[in-house]
């Protein structure tokens, strides 16, 4: 009888694990300045698997584009999603609804080049967030 | 023991039904419902397009001292599916007017402009001083166009769908097409092994 309980209950717990969702904590501070501060991300586990190479920023006009090197430094791959924000000289993001999180697959120890262009002249900064 | 039973029953039934709940998302998440055309991949072609545009360096050229005047026409549907393509137009246009470089001339609102033009002259009821005068206003010097293909392979397990979007600018006095863009997806689904 007690298998039958323990069956019964486990769809109980599954259906709570499945309707909680993670909230993992900020922005885990990294000695690596440049990184802090163009790669972002709400998840320590996948921040820790990714790094940052050559950001960079060019004009077109007035219109300031930009060019980062994502790195998956795992050997597995990694499937994640990303997303260009970009911000007035005040810190204000300018459209942050402009851009979809475009999802991604990096297999193990790849690159990849993520380039965007700022949405109006008044951008001064970007950055990459990246999500599960 | 009944009362055991009946409290496990409650409890995953209780569970269950708290499941259910309507919920708002980000509308910038990435959708992977089906392979049929959605969200991510209207925001992902006008993102694209927008972002080639703006930094192809005759367009810069064209719209560093002014903001050239111009106009979408239809995007044609070469795919099988069913795509409301006049919104991916709307949003690449919206981001073009907010970038600041571009200007637009609306022809969806062409007959609505000119019979309040004609009420504003003819009817008496608007002071002539503050009327809109007909016959002022700027034509485009641009034309937006493009179309949308698509190819679906499928097989017993697996669907891949390839969406081709291409987008063009057009001077409307030359003829010159002064940018085209491209912006490919791929979406492939398969089964899993018990068929789901």
């Amino acid at each position: 009888m007690k298998k039958w309980l323990v069956l019964l209950m486990l769809p109980l717990v599954l259906a709570f694990t499945g309707c909680s969702s993670s909230n993992m904590s900020a922005i885990e501070e990294q000695e690596d300045g440049t990184r802090a501060t163009y790669l972002k991300s709400n998840n320590s586990l996948l921040y820790s698997r990714l790094g940052i190479r050559d950001p960079k920023t060019t004009m077109a006009g007035d219109l300031m584009r930009a060019q980062a090197t994502l790195e998956n430094r795992w050997k597995f791959k990694l499937d994640f999603q990303y997303k260009v924000k970009w911000f007035n000289a005040d810190g204000f993001e300018i459209a942050p609804e402009g851009r979809p999180w475009t999802t991604v697959v990096m297999p193990g120890r790849t690159q990849l080049n993520v380039q965007a262009t700022a949405p109006n002249p008044t951008a001064t900064r970007f950055e990459i967030w990246v999500q599960e | 023991m009944k009362k055991v039973w009946m409290f496990a029953l409650l409890a995953v039934a209780a569970t269950l039904s708290g499941c259910q709940s309507v919920q708002y998302g980000d509308a910038t998440a990435s959708e992977t419902v089906n392979t049929d055309f959605g969200s991510t991949d209207l925001q992902m072609i006008a993102a694209k397009m927008v972002d080639d545009l703006l930094a192809f360096p005759p367009v810069v050229q064209i719209t560093s001292q002014r903001r050239p005047v111009a106009f979408v026409d239809r995007i044609k549907n070469k795919t099988t599916e069913h795509i409301d393509l006049e919104s991916v137009t709307d949003t690449i246009e919206s981001k073009l007017i907010n970038s600041g470089k571009f200007r637009f001339v609306d022809m969806s609102v062409v007959e609505r402009v000119r019979q309040q033009l004609e009420y504003q002259r003819d009817s008496g009821m608007v002071d002539d001083q503050q009327a809109m005068i007909m016959g002022r206003q700027v034509g485009a010097e641009y034309m937006l166009y493009g179309n949308m293909s698509s190819i679906v392979k499928r097989d017993s397990s697996t669907k891949d769908v390839y969406y081709k979007f291409t987008l063009k600018l057009m001077h409307l006095e030359t003829g010159i097409i002064e940018w085209s863009g491209e912006k490919e997806i791929r979406k492939s689904k398969s089964r899993g092994w018990i068929g789901l």
